[in-house]
C-alpha cells in the first residue's frame, strides 16, 4: 500500500523516502536479485564498516566484518520485516557479526579482553597527549567501547545494547560512563580521573 | 553517577557528535560478496529439487495430455499419444489452442515469482522445447503425414504444457500469498 501511495506522494523526508527505497530494494532482493542487493551495499556500507571498525578497533578485521554481514544480511532476507527500517535490521546484523568474531577470537587466544580499569585509570594522568578521538575510541575495553559506539554513537538505547550485547541494562549505562570517564581523561578534556 | 564536569560533558559530546558515521573500507567489499552470495553455477538442464520432481512427475500435464489426447467429444479408451496430441495441433483444434493460451498467460504470471537463476533455467528449457517443435512443423511441412514427427511433435506439445503446469503448480502458494 505505501509503495503504491509513494508512486503519487512526493515524500519530503529524504529519510522516509531512503527508507522506502530500502524496502522495496529489500524486497527484490529477497526474491533474489543481486542487483537490488547490491544497492542496498552501495548506500549503507559506509555506515555498517564505521559501525564494524569501531566496534572492533581494527581496520582488516572490520573490512571482514562488513563483508560477513552483508553476506548474513542477503541470507536472512526472507525473514526481513518491511515494516522495520532496513537500516536498523542491518546494523544488527553487523553488530552481531562483530560480537561473534570477538567471541571466537577470545575463546582461541584465552584470555580477557577487557583490561583492569584501575589500571588503566592509573596510566590516565593530564601529561598524557591528549589521542585522537578516534584512536583514544579503539583503545577503551571492549566492554567499555561496545556501549560507547551502539549507545553514544549510532543511537541504540541502553535496552537495544543491553540486548545485543548479552549483558543487563545497568551494566550498559555503567559501560557507557566508564567509557565517557575514560575518553574524557585521555583526550584531556578534564583535570583528574577519580 | 556521572562525575563529569557540565563542560567535559559538552566538549565531549561536541567531539562524538562530529565523528562521521560513515567510514567507507578501503576497498570494494562488494565483488566479494556478490561471490558469497551468488548461486552455484547450476548444471545443465538443472533445477530447483521441487521443480525438478515436479516436472519429472508433470501430474497436471500428463492429465491435460490425456484429456487432450482424446478424440473431441468421446472417452478417451486408452493412454494419450502424441500422435494424436499432434494431430490435433496441426487440424488448429480450438480446444488445444485455449488450453496452451491459458497455460501460456498462467506461465508468464508466474514466472515473475521465481528467481533470476531459475527463471533463466526454465526460459532456457523452453526455448529448447519450442526450437524442436519448430524443426518438426518444418519437416512435417515436407512430410504431413508422417507418424514419426507427429509423435515428435505431440511428444514435445506435452512437455512444454507439463513445463506451464509445474510453474503454474509449485509458484501456487506464493501467488496465494501477493493475492492477499
Amino acid at each position: 500500500m505505501q509503495a503504491a501511495l509513494a508512486e503519487v506522494v512526493d515524500f519530503p523526508d529524504a529519510a522516509a523516502r531512503e527508507a522506502l527505497d530500502d524496502a522495496r530494494a529489500a524486497e527484490a532482493a529477497a526474491r533474489g536479485d543481486r542487483r537490488a542487493f547490491e544497492r542496498l551495499y552501495r548506500r549503507h556500507a559506509g555506515r555498517v564498516h564505521a559501525l564494524c571498525l569501531r566496534l572492533c578497533g581494527q581496520r582488516e578485521t572490520a573490512e571482514d566484518c562488513t563483508q560477513e554481514a552483508f553476506i548474513s544480511a542477503w541470507r536472512a532476507l526472507p525473514a526481513f520485516e518491511s515494516r522495520s527500517r532496513f537500516s536498523t535490521w542491518l546494523h544488527r546484523i553487523a553488530v552481531n557479526a562483530v560480537l561473534a568474531r570477538h567471541r571466537g577470537l577470545a575463546a582461541r587466544l584465552e584470555t580477557t579482553t577487557d583490561e583492569d580499569p584501575a589500571t588503566l585509570d592509573r596510566r590516565t594522568t593530564v601529561d598524557t597527549p591528549p589521542l585522537d578521538l578516534e584512536a583514544a575510541i579503539a583503545a577503551l575495553p571492549d566492554g567499555a567501547r561496545h556501549v560507547l559506539v551502539l549507545v553514544g554513537l549510532y543511537g541504540f538505547s541502553h535496552e537495544e545494547a543491553a540486548s545485543e550485547l548479552g549483558i543487563a541494562v545497568g551494566t550498559s549505562k555503567a559501560q557507557l560512563f566508564r567509557a565517557r570517564q575514560l575518553l574524557t581523561a585521555r583526550l584531556g578534556l578534564g583535570t583528574e580521573v577519580t | 553517577m556521572n562525575d563529569e564536569t557540565p563542560l567535559e560533558s559538552t566538549a565531549l559530546d561536541a567531539r562524538l557528535a562530529a565523528l562521521p558515521r560513515e567510514l567507507p573500507p578501503a576497498r570494494d567489499l562488494w565483488p566479494a560478496i556478490d561471490s558469497a552470495i551468488r548461486p552455484a553455477a547450476p548444471a545443465r538442464h538443472r533445477w530447483p529439487l521441487a521443480l525438478a520432481a515436479g516436472f519429472a512427475l508433470a501430474a497436471l500435464g500428463a492429465v491435460v495430455g490425456a484429456r487432450l489426447a482424446a478424440p473431441p467429444a468421446t472417452v478417451a479408451a486408452g493412454p494419450a499419444t502424441g500422435y494424436v496430441i499432434a494431430r490435433r495441433e496441426t487440424r488448429g483444434d480450438a480446444e488445444l489452442v485455449a488450453t496452451r493460451a491459458a497455460l501460456e498467460q498462467t506461465y508468464r504470471e508466474r514466472l515473475a515469482l521465481l528467481s533470476p537463476v531459475t527463471r533463466a533455467e526454465i526460459e532456457h528449457d523452453l526455448h529448447l522445447i519450442q526450437s524442436a517443435q519448430e524443426d518438426i512443423r518444418r519437416a512435417l511441412g515436407r512430410d504431413p503425414n508422417s507418424r514419426v514427427l507427429l509423435e515428435l511433435l505431440g511428444s514435445t506439445t506435452e512437455q512444454e504444457f507439463a513445463l506451464y503446469s509445474t510453474v503454474a503448480r509449485t509458484t501456487e502458494p506464493f501467488a496465494t500469498r501477493t493475492r492477499t
